[in-house]
């Protein structure tokens, strides 16, 4: 009863605490909001044109058919804006077995981030870089059976 | 017993059997044998000395510093450890499920987030790889890295150590600064490649993650170590960092200083100890200065795992040393090359966004 009691009081505060080092990146290769503009949010659509799985940080590159920046739809005459968004460390998926050839050119995706604070470049981060369904991209692996590789786009990944 | 111990290895090498390395050395354990029921396996070199190689991932959940409402304890029971690590995994499930795929651009003033995310959210949770359980040491789980102080918190840094750092216009890549500032720094602080942190630039992995000592971070926190009678070589996925301890030498002239320090190593008993002085006066780990001196411990607690334990002294910066130690598990993943200069678009990223910055603002008329 007593542990019971000292659990229920502990485990909030201590979860809050444990869990802040989960989630979004604490301390990592370079702070986001130093390259990136708070006030330049950006909606991309479109194909996947290149693929880079670079350290420190993956670069993916798209043909946005649908761009929506700072709040308004750029109008981009039919056509489309190169643009690329900056993702994590590589090494991560390679370690799940997803390469530079899981995701495939042409593979429709959506993004939503920011622009670079440089408004000249046509650069974001891939603060949610998922597909036309809104599933994530890669999958999150936590140990509890989840799956590990939703890379292709084709059909659902594994457990769902 | 040290007989006995040269005897079985003479056997297991004398039959090419690598398994019978891993025969039961009773009294060879570390100074703090583990309370796991299982006897210390203790493979060993050729030289007689535990043999250490391997890759470890040190990914774990538990912190550096303790949190406050912990206060002296630094074991975790059984039961909050679990529902801490089922809630941790419950998240990156949760962080792996679908968005819409008709969602809105974020807001407008950035969307919050904090620390390196930076108000811009940094990226997907499936880039990092933070780990899943707490480390444990002895048979417990542990609230903390840090055992000394008791509090498991670093100590407090001297006022003359801050009024040192506060007129350094260089930071580290250990400055917690960096992942609390979500926006733009102080003024200053994009005006020059040399003052963005060491981590930003490539030099050293973010967050002390090639030591020493070596922390924890976010993701690859792969280390392998290669074992040779007069060398030692640990080598650190982020950034490809290969620290070579010279056993039973000394250290290298004073003039001499090296972003890792200078390691030479000694065995005490079963255990490696590693002494690394000789820093550079921008490594600074944690505030300290170049006079820093680290000493780590090294010791084979079974067949798959290292107790890892360092002392952190710098009288200049804390008044007394402060010491951590975790478990450092092997793994049988595979480290891969970090070629940071590769593909670092997001230095050159940040520097152009303070030019455009600086331009914006010579051409905004002076209000004075």
């Amino acid at each position: 009863m007593r542990t019971k009691l000292r659990l229920s009081v502990a485990l909030p505060v201590a979860a809050a605490a444990f869990l802040l080092a989960t989630g979004v990146p604490l301390l990592a290769h370079h702070a986001f909001g130093g390259e990136f503009d708070a006030n330049r949010p950006v909606l991309l659509k479109g194909a996947i044109t290149k693929v880079e799985l670079v350290n420190p940080h993956a670069w993916i590159h798209l043909a946005a058919k649908e761009v929506t920046l700072a709040g308004e739809k750029k109008d981009l005459k039919g056509g489309t804006e190169e643009w690329a968004v900056e993702g994590g460390t590589p090494n991560t998926l390679l370690r799940r077995g997803i390469t530079r050839d899981s995701l495939k050119s042409g593979t429709e995706i959506v993004v939503d981030g920011y622009q670079t604070r440089d408004h000249t470049l046509t650069r974001a981060n891939g603060r949610n870089i998922t597909f036309t369904d809104g599933r994530k991209l890669f999958m999150g692996s936590s140990g509890t059976g989840a799956p590990k590789d939703g890379a292709d786009s084709s059909e659902p990944p594994p457990g769902r | 017993m040290r007989t006995r111990l040269f005897s079985a290895v003479g056997v297991a090498i004398g039959i090419g059997v690598l398994a019978s390395w891993t025969a039961p050395l009773a009294g060879q354990a570390p100074a703090r044998p583990s309370a796991s029921a299982k006897a210390p396996v203790n493979p060993r070199t050729p030289d007689g000395h535990p043999d250490l190689q391997g890759v470890y991932d040190i990914a774990t959940l538990t912190p550096l510093e303790r949190p406050p409402q912990f206060g002296n304890n630094m074991v975790l029971t059984p039961q909050l450890a679990k529902q801490l690590e089922e809630q941790v995994a419950q998240r990156k499930d949760q962080a792996a499920l679908p968005s819409r795929g008709d969602r809105n651009a974020p807001p407008i003033g950035g969307d919050g987030s904090a620390g390196a995310a930076g108000n811009v959210g940094g990226y997907n949770n499936f880039w990092i790889d933070s780990g899943d359980s707490y480390v444990i040491v002895n048979g417990e789980k542990r609230t903390s890295i840090i055992v000394d102080p008791p509090n498991g918190r670093i100590p407090s840094i001297s006022a003359s150590a801050r009024q040192r750092n506060a007129g350094r216009p260089v930071r580290t890549t250990s400055d917690q600064s960096e992942g609390n500032d979500p926006g733009l720094e102080g003024p200053g602080a994009y005006d020059d490649p040399e003052r963005r942190p060491l981590g930003e630039r490539c030099l050293l992995g973010f967050g002390s993650t090639s030591g020493p000592p070596a922390l924890p971070v976010l993701y690859n926190n792969l280390h392998q170590i290669v074992q040779t009678k007069d060398t030692i070589m640990i080598l650190n996925e982020m950034d490809h960092d290969a620290r070579v301890v010279r056993m039973n030498a000394e250290h290298v002239p004073p003039s001499v200083r090296k972003w890792l320090g200078d390691s030479i190593g000694r065995w005490e008993g079963d255990t490696l100890v590693v002494e690394t002085t000789n820093f550079t006066d921008k490594t600074r780990f944690r505030g300290s200065t170049e006079n820093l001196k680290v000493t780590e411990r090294f010791t084979r607690v079974d067949g798959k795992t290292l107790l890892y334990r360092f002392t952190v002294e710098d009288p200049a910066t804390w008044e007394k040393p402060w010491t951590g130690e975790y478990t450092w598990p092997a793994t049988d993943t595979n480290l891969y090359e970090y070629a940071c200069h590769e593909g670092n678009y997001a230095l050159g990223n940040i520097l152009r966004g303070a030019r455009q910055r600086d331009q914006e603002a010579a051409q905004k008329p002076v209000n004075k």
